[in-house]
């Protein structure tokens, strides 16, 4: 499981970086370490990017980011039906149309 | 341009200098502490070779002088960026007598972790412990003497603004550089890598002529840093070195199963973590800080977007409402200066001289310097609260759609003031392919001296709609920005999309001393290039216009063309004698052909010309060329009338002039920044595409509109 997959509102846990070279390292050093512990704050209006709070700090990333930080998800800070992933996201399993999540 | 230069008087004579090198994160208020320390006695240069700001001041403190020169903000001693390898290349050549290190309290772990990268380098390291206030609010309580201890670095606490433990600060680094507090330690990676940094290190302290830390430097081999490695191949036994550091490498990645350079980062956090576990409490906090309150409502994803583009609206508004007084003041001030300067120089050449030359060229810059101010000061303001930031978290999507970066947000507003700061700014961009792209459209939007162009031109040919005329042209500018940015990421700087990895650092009250601060350095490029880029194009336009003189019978006025009060059509017979004959006008004439077809006569095309040197020359130029003085404003209804009255000169000439204006190379100042900040290729990349668009754009709009005209 990645950043990526996580809902606003998610707790994780990090296991490591999968990108490579100079973004692999720069994650590294703003604090994406092995075992930290953050949170999905927020997501812009379109789901990309997000906000991640690690380390009693704030950081946007895109989603091909997020994509490259494996996590273990430990759980909500949100209930169910109010977790999101941002974007326009299609409501339900038919073709019924998009509708765009709130906070 | 390396200008920084303390004068040695300044510093009491009988004192012993330390050098300190002023380093910590951004947003961890070095800038402030760093004018605690230093009060209003520094200066701003360049680091040699590069164009990344340097701050340099001064400090008597107990007999001895502080030489502080602040660092870039960076997280780490990477050589990925350009700020970290300034403050990388400082440390290590400059060999400073210290590292003064300011760590934000409220986020220790991420600002600990350049500390120990400072610590492997061997230097004396002190660590100001600032914002502690902010980390009580905060609920964190920081046992600062067991932190100190247990990771062997003496730390002071600080409160930048209030200028709390400054003298504490100072009492430490002196005892640190007179080896009257000696903590020497190394940070540790831990059972298994430490001894491959042992080793690496011995074979690195076996060259004497090798420079670098060994044990930092061993560090950076093991992380693959590609600029330790090059380095390496410089040492003594580089074969047997780069065979070792391969091994290792193998060795640890087999080992953990991981990239060595996240390896390392990893066992660096989990050293900070057992040091702050033992010294830092954190009383958790149910109540969400105000900061996250507020980014519950800017950053909302429905609200988010129309409170930024309102923000945004918000900037503009001000600037053009509130500018418009100081610039009328402005205006008459220097109306009055011409004045004065007539009735005490005799008319002839230096009159003609300091009035149209100097006074009209350099004054007519000064004009909107109040607009450039107050965007900035609006800027400025916004980006030290930290809505900057949120501006760039919530453009970015939009941007990056475009090949762009929602940091190059910040810059390309900063563009509708002027480009020279504007180009300056986008040094915030990390990546040098995002930096490029930004500065190339960055002339796209519109700048403070291109509108009293649109101005003159919109209030005499569309006086009904001239504000939306002024409108339209800015969006044109924007879109094609745009466009031009979606052109040049596909072409030219084809290539991945680079990581968009940023702080979004809490929101601050910011202080009036630190915006202002802010506007100084941005304003002062500019003031910088009006004194010198522009007085010289002025000079030179004022030089192709007056020379040389028509033979004598012709030239009676050539020095009054200000005070003829004569009806202007009779005024228009004689000009052409005048100007046709001095350089502007015959290089006019050679290249009317050429913008012919884009509606304009010799007279534009010379105003044109003179439009690289300086945007709002053009105004003064077509106040020359229609006579009626050098002085003229595009306030002024005498050159408005001229221009209305002239049959060459119809509406659609001016749409299309407008549009080559929009479009066509920045000024002499800021094709001057754009080859500092990237080089000779990227400019003449810069003015062929942005003339050839101009060209082009002006083009089809002259000859559909006349087609159009001509069919109705």
């Amino acid at each position: 499981m990645t950043l990526k997959d996580l809902y606003v509102g998610d707790f994780f846990q990090v296991n490591q970086i999968t990108l490579e070279g100079e973004i692999g390292k720069r994650l590294a050093d703003m604090g994406f370490h092995e075992g930290v512990r953050g949170e999905i704050t927020r997501c812009a209006l379109l789901g990309d990017p997000i906000a991640v709070r690690i380390l009693d700090y704030d950081v946007s990333i895109r989603k091909s980011e997020a994509a490259g930080i494996e996590v273990q998800r430990l759980g909500s800070r949100l209930p169910l039906g109010r977790r999101h992933r941002g974007g326009w996201r299609r409501r339900g399993k038919g073709r019924r149309g998009y509708g765009c999540c709130t906070d | 341009m390396d200008a920084v230069q303390i004068e040695e008087a300044e510093i009491e004579t009988s004192s012993k200098i330390i050098r300190i090198a002023l380093a910590g994160n951004p947003n961890s208020g070095k800038t402030t502490l760093f004018n605690a320390l230093t009060g209003s006695h520094h200066r701003v240069g360049n680091y040699p070779g590069v164009t990344v700001e340097k701050r340099e001041g001064y400090r008597n403190y107990k007999g001895y002088g502080f030489l502080i020169t602040d660092l870039p903000g960076i997280y780490s001693l990477t050589a990925y960026s350009i700020d970290e390898m300034i403050a990388r290349d400082f440390i290590l050549e400059e060999k400073p007598d210290l590292i003064l290190d300011v760590l934000d309290s409220t986020n220790l772990e991420r600002n600990l972790y350049l500390c120990l990268q400072f610590q492997e380098l061997g230097l004396p390291l002190v660590a100001a412990m600032n914002m502690t206030d902010e980390a009580k609010s905060k609920g964190i309580q920081i046992d600062t003497d067991l932190l100190s201890q247990s990771l062997g670095i003496p730390m002071v606490k600080t409160i930048g603004p209030k200028g709390v433990g400054i003298s504490d600060l100072l009492d430490t680094v002196i005892a640190v550089v007179e080896k009257r507090n000696t903590l020497k330690k190394y940070p540790s990676y831990g059972g298994e890598i430490d001894p491959l940094i042992d080793s690496l290190a011995e074979i690195l302290a076996g060259d004497p002529h090798f420079a670098p830390p060994p044990r930092w430097f061993a560090a950076k081999l093991l992380e693959k840093d590609p600029a330790a490695w090059e380095r390496a191949a410089k040492h003594r036994d580089k074969t047997e070195l780069l065979a070792k550091v391969q091994e290792k490498v193998a060795w640890i990645e087999k080992h953990f199963g991981k990239k060595a350079e996240i390896i390392l980062s990893d066992q660096r956090y989990g050293y900070i973590h057992g040091a702050v576990k033992e010294a830092v409490r954190k009383e958790p906090l149910s109540k969400h800080t105000l900061s996250e309150k507020t980014d519950k409502i800017l950053l909302n994803r429905v609200l988010g977007l129309p409170i930024f583009l309102f923000v945004l609206w918000g900037v503009f508004k001000l600037t053009f409402t509130l500018g418009e007084y100081p610039m009328l003041w402005l205006e008459s001030l220097f109306a009055g200066l011409t004045g004065v300067l007539e009735s005490l120089i005799p008319p002839g050449i230096i009159r003609s001289l300091v009035v149209d030359g100097i006074v009209g060229g350099v004054g007519g810059v000064f004009s909107f310097v109040p607009l450039i101010i107050i965007l900035f000061f609006c800027i400025s303001f916004l980006e030290d609260t930290g809505y900057i930031s949120r501006a760039a978290f919530i453009s970015d999507r939009f941007l990056h759609l475009f090949g762009l970066h929602g940091q190059s947000f910040m810059p390309m507003i900063l563009g509708f003031g002027c480009s020279v700061p504007a180009i300056m700014a986008a040094r915030t961009l990390k990546s040098k392919r995002d930096r490029l792209i930004t500065i190339f459209i960055i002339p796209f939007m519109s700048c403070g001296a291109k509108l009293p162009v649109y101005v003159l031109l919109a209030a005499a040919f569309f006086p009904r709609n001239a504000g939306n005329m002024v409108m339209l042209m800015y969006i044109i500018g924007v879109a094609l920005a745009l466009l031009a940015s979606l052109t040049i990421s596909k072409t030219v700087l084809k290539g991945k999309s680079t990581p968009f990895v940023m702080e979004l650092p809490p929101y601050r009250l910011p202080t009036l001393r630190g915006v202002l601060w802010h506007v100084w350095e941005k304003i002062w490029h500019y003031i910088k290039k009006a004194g010198t880029v522009i007085l010289l194009s002025s000079l030179l336009i004022w030089f192709i216009t007056t020379f040389p003189a028509p033979p004598p019978a012709d030239s009676v006025q050539v020095a009054e063309t200000g005070q003829i009060s004569a009806p202007l059509t009779q005024q228009r017979q004689e000009e052409p004698d005048l100007l046709s004959y001095s350089f502007a006008g015959r290089i006019g004439r050679v290249l009317e052909p050429v913008v012919r077809p884009l509606g304009f006569d010799w007279k534009i095309g010379v105003a044109t010309i003179t439009g690289f040197a300086a945007k709002e020359v053009i105004v003064s130029t077509l106040g020359v060329l229609y006579k009626v003085g050098a002085e003229e404003t595009e306030e002024s209804e005498s050159l408005r009338e001229a221009i209305r009255q002239d049959s060459n000169f119809s509406p659609l000439t001016a749409l299309s002039l407008m549009l080559f204006i929009l479009i066509m190379p920045p000024c002499f100042a800021a094709l001057a920044t754009v080859k500092a900040e990237t080089g000779w290729k990227w400019l003449g990349l810069m003015i062929g595409f942005s003339l050839a668009l101009a060209w082009i754009a002006s083009f089809i709009v002259y000859q559909t509109g006349s087609l159009i005209l001509a069919l109705l």
